[in-house]
């Protein structure tokens, strides 16, 4: 073969490279315009259920400053805890849809994240101090076999709707912890046992085997296993709020029980769960990127969505 | 300093699922002297692997013992670095990093770890893939880094189980040639598994014959070195291959003809 060969099969791979990239971004916006589509025609045939997709857009951008609706209903209710009560006048944008939103938000976050750390600890430092695992998995094999969800109501009967702080973020935590424990236990399990004998022959003590085996080795499991929690999460922390507590985008879904049969309900709450879709998605779409980063060294990483 | 390494009165008894018991190693005593280059060969499942597992620490003996010098030896270390037979370079670490391994977990300063690691990257000809990740590497310039990682540690002995039966026989060749080089430049005491006769007949000063766990012969191997296909065709060379058949059990006629 010459080097033109050479050069014509290069550039024939990174034609057929920029292909797929194309091909990809085309059947991404096939997909979400035949999903629009089939949702503009039901909102024709079926307008209590389905609102238009332009509707739910116009009622979101309508109410996400301040919103007529919330200060109808629920005039106590609003996103800025701290003036009620104070005398001081309640500003418009505390009945925002935006400030609802973005504790919910913040509170799923930090329940993840706490979470996450604890979880982390507790599986990766069972490797170093097998005695956690000792007692650690024994309570959480008895909590995670109880579906989470059966878990939201205790948590809002025990900590109550009025501090969202220990009620939402008390969940998710507790859940992300557990899914985390066994998503790390098991990343770890999985590394060959001869990759471990290698260490170990080498002189590997169990700290630099933890450093350099378990900690990079375990994770695209991890990784892997915090999408799952996150994604979990964003469910878990707005089924709290829908429950009972006052603030947030889950009590803003509720609130609308009180708008059945006016012409903006379905819209409301349309616009409100795609919200939170749209928000899962693009925060999943982060985290891919950054795991593709942390997993650069692993061949099947990008493959498997990673 | 190299030590002699002795196998004594060594017993590995294992218990199978159906409560049977099965002797993988019985009565091994033999010694290897500093700098050797021994090869145990035998059929599958005939103990050569667990000979090696016992010598690097991860198996411990039924009965017996091996000691290093006056030492007795135990649980797994660096003194006794091992090659697998399976992939076990660390996909997350880059290639250079997978030689550093064992001088990090050996506390090694920063610049004699460079160094070291430098010079074992040149000899396994590897200097311009050092910031390369494994996946990037074909299966031979794998085992040349786990050969790297486990000179680099420093070990007077370094056991190899079988590590390039996975591999093609001009990628096997040539990782023979680098091996004998890198032993003859660090004088390192070798244990070598293998089935593989003719590759026991290149490498090896001794080869230790195993048979359903006992050692059966202990055969010096005095061809002159380098081996090449004259060598190994010679008469001594063909007669230490019909013994070693012979113990085997397997007859020239059949070895050929798989």
């Amino acid at each position: 073969m010459t080097t033109t060969d050479v050069l014509d099969v290069r550039a024939k791979a990174r034609r057929d490279k920029r292909k797929r990239q194309s091909l990809f971004i085309l059947y991404l916006t096939l997909g979400i315009a035949i999903f629009l589509g089939v949702w503009q025609v039901l909102s024709v045939w079926f307008p209590l259920y389905f609102p238009s997709p332009l509707g739910a857009v116009r009622h979101f951008t309508d109410n996400l400053m301040t919103s007529e609706w919330t200060r109808r209903w629920f005039a106590h209710a609003n996103a800025c805890p701290a003036l009620i009560g104070s005398g001081a006048d309640i500003p418009p944008y505390c009945s925002g849809y935006v400030l609802h939103l973005l504790v919910t938000t913040r509170n799923i976050l930090i329940g993840a994240a706490l979470g996450t750390i604890l979880g982390l600890a507790a599986g990766l430092g069972s490797l170093v101090f097998p005695k956690i695992a000792e007692v650690f998995t024994p309570v959480a094999s008895f909590f995670g076999t109880a579906p989470i969800f059966i878990a939201a109501p205790f948590f809002v009967i025990w900590f109550g709707v009025d501090v969202a702080l220990l009620t939402t973020v008390g969940l998710i935590t507790f859940y992300t912890t557990l899914l985390m424990y066994f998503f790390s236990r098991r990343a770890a399990e999985n590394i060959p046992v001869g990759i471990i004998e290698s260490a170990l022959t080498l002189g590997g003590t169990p700290r630099s085997i933890f450093r350099w085996v378990y900690m990079p080795g375990t994770v695209p499991e991890i990784a892997g296993g915090f999408r799952i929690a996150l994604a979990g999460a964003w469910g878990l922390g707005v089924l709290v709020e829908v429950l009972g507590i006052q603030r947030g985008g889950g009590f803003l879904i509720a609130m609308w029980r009180f708008g059945v049969g006016l012409v903006e309900w379905p819209a409301a709450v349309v616009a409100l769960i795609t919200f939170f879709g749209v928000l899962a998605v693009i925060v999943d779409g982060i985290l891919v990127v950054g795991i593709r980063f942390l997993t650069r060294w692993a061949e099947s990483g990008r493959r498997l969505g990673l | 300093m190299s030590k002699i390494v002795s196998f004594e009165d060594l017993w590995c008894v294992f218990e199978h699922r159906s409560g049977q018991l099965v002797n993988a190693l019985q009565n091994v005593n033999f010694q290897v002297k500093s700098g050797e280059f021994v090869c145990v060969v035998g059929r599958s499942g005939h103990g050569k692997t667990t000979l090696l597992r016992v010598l690097a620490g991860l198996q411990p003996p039924t009965a017996g013992r091996v000691r290093l010098g006056d030492e007795v030896a135990t649980g797994p270390g660096a003194d006794r670095a091992m090659v697998f037979q399976q992939d076990t370079v660390f996909p997350w670490l880059h290639v250079r990093e997978n030689i550093e391994f064992g001088l990090r977990a050996g506390k090694t300063p920063r610049e004699d770890r460079e160094r070291i690691t430098q010079h074992w990257l040149a000899a396994v000809g590897l200097e311009d893939f050092a910031d390369s990740w494994p996946r990037e590497l074909s299966g031979g310039m794998r085992k040349r880094v786990a050969l790297a990682s486990a000179m680099a540690v420093g070990s007077d002995v370094v056991l190899m189980d079988e590590p390039f039966g996975s591999l093609d026989y001009f990628t096997r060749r040539n990782l023979h040639d680098v091996l004998l080089d890198l032993w003859r430049e660090t004088q390192k005491t070798i244990f070598f598994v293998t089935h593989d006769i003719e590759e026991a007949l290149i490498l090896a000063d001794r080869v230790i014959l195993l048979a359903e766990g006992k050692l059966v012969d202990d055969i010096p191997v005095t061809l002159p070195r380098p081996r090449d296909e004259d060598v190994r065709a010679s008469e001594k060379a063909v007669n230490i291959t019909k013994v070693i058949l012979a113990h085997l059990g397997i007859t020239e006629e059949e070895a050929t003809r798989a």
